[in-house]
């Protein structure tokens, strides 16, 4: 397969965790530093569906997002009714018992050397269809008093529960969106790459994602995604300065950071509206 | 009493060795001003955030309509009914007037999450409708003009305002104002007194009333607690008030006889 189109799948797939973590931490302020768990679950459990057990693709990726929405439940009914400093701590604690599980639990996971031999079943349309997809769900969820609630949540948590804002159900509601959108991602990864192993799932690659929504704007769902192409992106572009590129990719980013403090893109949205509006005007004068 | 609607019996807070509100007791009825007037410290915001469920009270009881409320959670006492406004001034961040107002339509919302993920055409059309109606209440407290620019932004005395908004948007039987007096100038509490007695008479709403200015609680209410030390000390119209001596003592010091 082309290069680019291999690079591109990963890039989507990755993208669509990057959804999750601009849901959870961008719009509504709450760092789960185990946010890449879920997505090793999704890809393990969607792999060992299909490997081990036998069953379709479309199934076992149902599944995982189903036990991950499940597992976010529980995790959440431990975590999002105390601080949120708190809640950093106990969702890192999840992810790190989640990569000892894959570790320890040899028989079934493969531990430390990997699950492999997994089919290349991500095709380039289902990465980039479920991208598009993944966008249009996010963008809905933004049309709707869920973002205001988010942003009123986020900035005064008590004035927002004294409006009227079930606070604790928002914040399970977008946990558990945000697991099942990364579970999904660790699927299509898993059928992509064909290997897994624990060491993929750590705090870093959550952390990743953290700064990809800060870097391309956490107020704006066009700029994560910018964010996230072109940091995503950055890896292989920078391959040629070889071992500099990781100091790099930090340069890179602290300087948007220091420049643009509310990230790449500010609050600013694409927006089809003034493409309507000119072609609008246009038939006009055609007419 | 037919028409009481809030009734709390013996509400005490204890912060550790500090009691900031001992044994409350009081009422407040239909279409009724009341207010609690009190020197800082007090406890007269106490009262107001166990009523309104910010945090619980260490004994006693708070009764709306005769349903026992004392544990509820701030959003359920905000659907029943109950809201309030805050003495330091809690805004969101980089939300326009209208959006802020918005916010207290949230929970009335038919859709559910799901459904808002597939863009739901109800999802845009209970958007229009909330927006008509948030605007309605902006309207009611004269911030129309300001209605698109950032909350936060604005003045200090409608940055008040748009907290009474929100609050009205609730579409509450009973509001709870704690201390709207508070940093404004002569002339902007003059305003304010103006808009809650108009509110007070077009929505037909019960208020519960905090401030230490005495010209505020004088001028609206009909029937005052007085609150000195965590304990109330008396309670009566305002006449009754300006005249007992404990009041004065509280307020004022104690006259010095023998000079």
């Amino acid at each position: 397969m082309d290069f680019y189109i291999v690079v591109g799948i990963g890039i989507a797939a990755n993208s669509i965790a990057v959804l999750g973590t601009f849901m959870l931490t961008g719009m509504n302020g709450l760092f789960s530093l185990g946010q890449a768990a879920f997505m090793g679950l999704g890809a393990y459990i969607s792999a060992i569906l299909v490997v081990n057990v036998g069953l379709p693709f479309a199934v076992a990726i149902l599944i995982s997002m189903l036990i991950c929405s499940a597992l976010a439940f529980l995790v959440g009914l431990a975590s999002l009714r105390i601080r949120q400093d708190f809640f950093a701590l106990v969702t890192f604690g999840f992810g790190q018992a989640v990569i000892a599980f894959f570790q320890e639990y040899v028989s079934v996971t493969g531990g430390a050397l990997g699950f492999s031999n997994i089919p290349n079943l991500t095709t380039p349309t289902l990465a980039f269809v479920s991208l598009a997809v993944g966008i249009f769900l996010v963008w809905g969820f933004r049309r709707s008093h869920f973002l205001r609630d988010s942003l009123a949540i986020r900035s005064n948590e008590l004035a927002a529960k004294v409006a009227g804002i079930n606070v604790f159900k928002h914040k399970m509601i977008v946990f558990i969106i945000a697991a099942a959108l990364t579970a999904y991602a660790g699927s299509l990864m898993a059928f992509h790459t064909r290997y897994v192993e624990p060491k993929m799932y750590g705090w870093i690659t959550t952390v990743t994602w953290i700064i990809i929504v800060f870097f391309g704007g956490r107020d704006s769902l066009t700029g994560t995604m910018v964010g996230s192409i072109l940091l995503l992106m950055a890896p292989e572009l920078l391959r040629f300065t070889t071992a500099y590129r990781i100091i790099l990719y930090c340069a890179i980013i602290l300087i948007i950071i220091n420049v643009r403090p509310k990230g790449l893109f500010g609050t600013w949205e694409l927006s089809i509206k003034p493409l309507l509006r000119l072609f609008k005007r246009k038939k006009q004068e055609v007419s | 009493m037919g028409n009481e609607l809030l009734r709390v019996e013996n509400l005490t807070k204890r912060f550790g060795g500090l009691c900031a509100v001992d044994c409350f007791c009081g009422t407040l009825e239909a279409n009724q001003i009341k207010g609690i007037i009190g020197p800082n410290g007090a406890g007269k915001t106490t009262i107001l955030n166990m009523i309104s469920g910010v945090y619980p009270p260490t004994t006693g009881q708070i009764f709306y309509k005769d349903q026992d409320i004392t544990k509820f959670q701030p959003h359920k006492i905000n659907h029943l009914g109950i809201a309030r406004t805050f003495q330091n001034i809690r805004l969101f961040q980089n939300m326009t007037v209208l959006e802020t107002v918005k916010t207290a339509y949230s929970w009335r919302a038919p859709y559910s999450a799901i459904e808002t993920l597939f863009s739901s055409p109800r999802v845009q059309k209970f958007e229009r409708e909330i927006e008509e109606k948030s605007m309605h209440f902006i309207d009611m407290v004269n911030l129309k003009d300001c209605a698109k620019s950032n909350a936060q932004s604005l003045p200090y005395g409608l940055q008040r305002r748009v907290e009474i908004a929100r609050a009205l948007a609730s579409e509450p039987t009973v509001l709870l104002l704690d201390e709207p007096g508070a940093g404004l100038n002569q002339t902007e509490v003059r305003d304010l007194v103006e808009l809650i007695r108009r509110l007070f008479i077009d929505l037909s709403l019960s208020i519960l009333l905090i401030d230490h200015r005495m010209d505020v609680i004088m001028q609206l209410c009909e029937w005052i607690y007085v609150q000195d030390f965590g304990e109330c000390i008396s309670q009566g119209t305002p006449e009754q008030i300006q005249n007992d001596p404990i009041v004065i003592k509280a307020y004022l010091g104690e006259e010095i006889n023998n000079a």
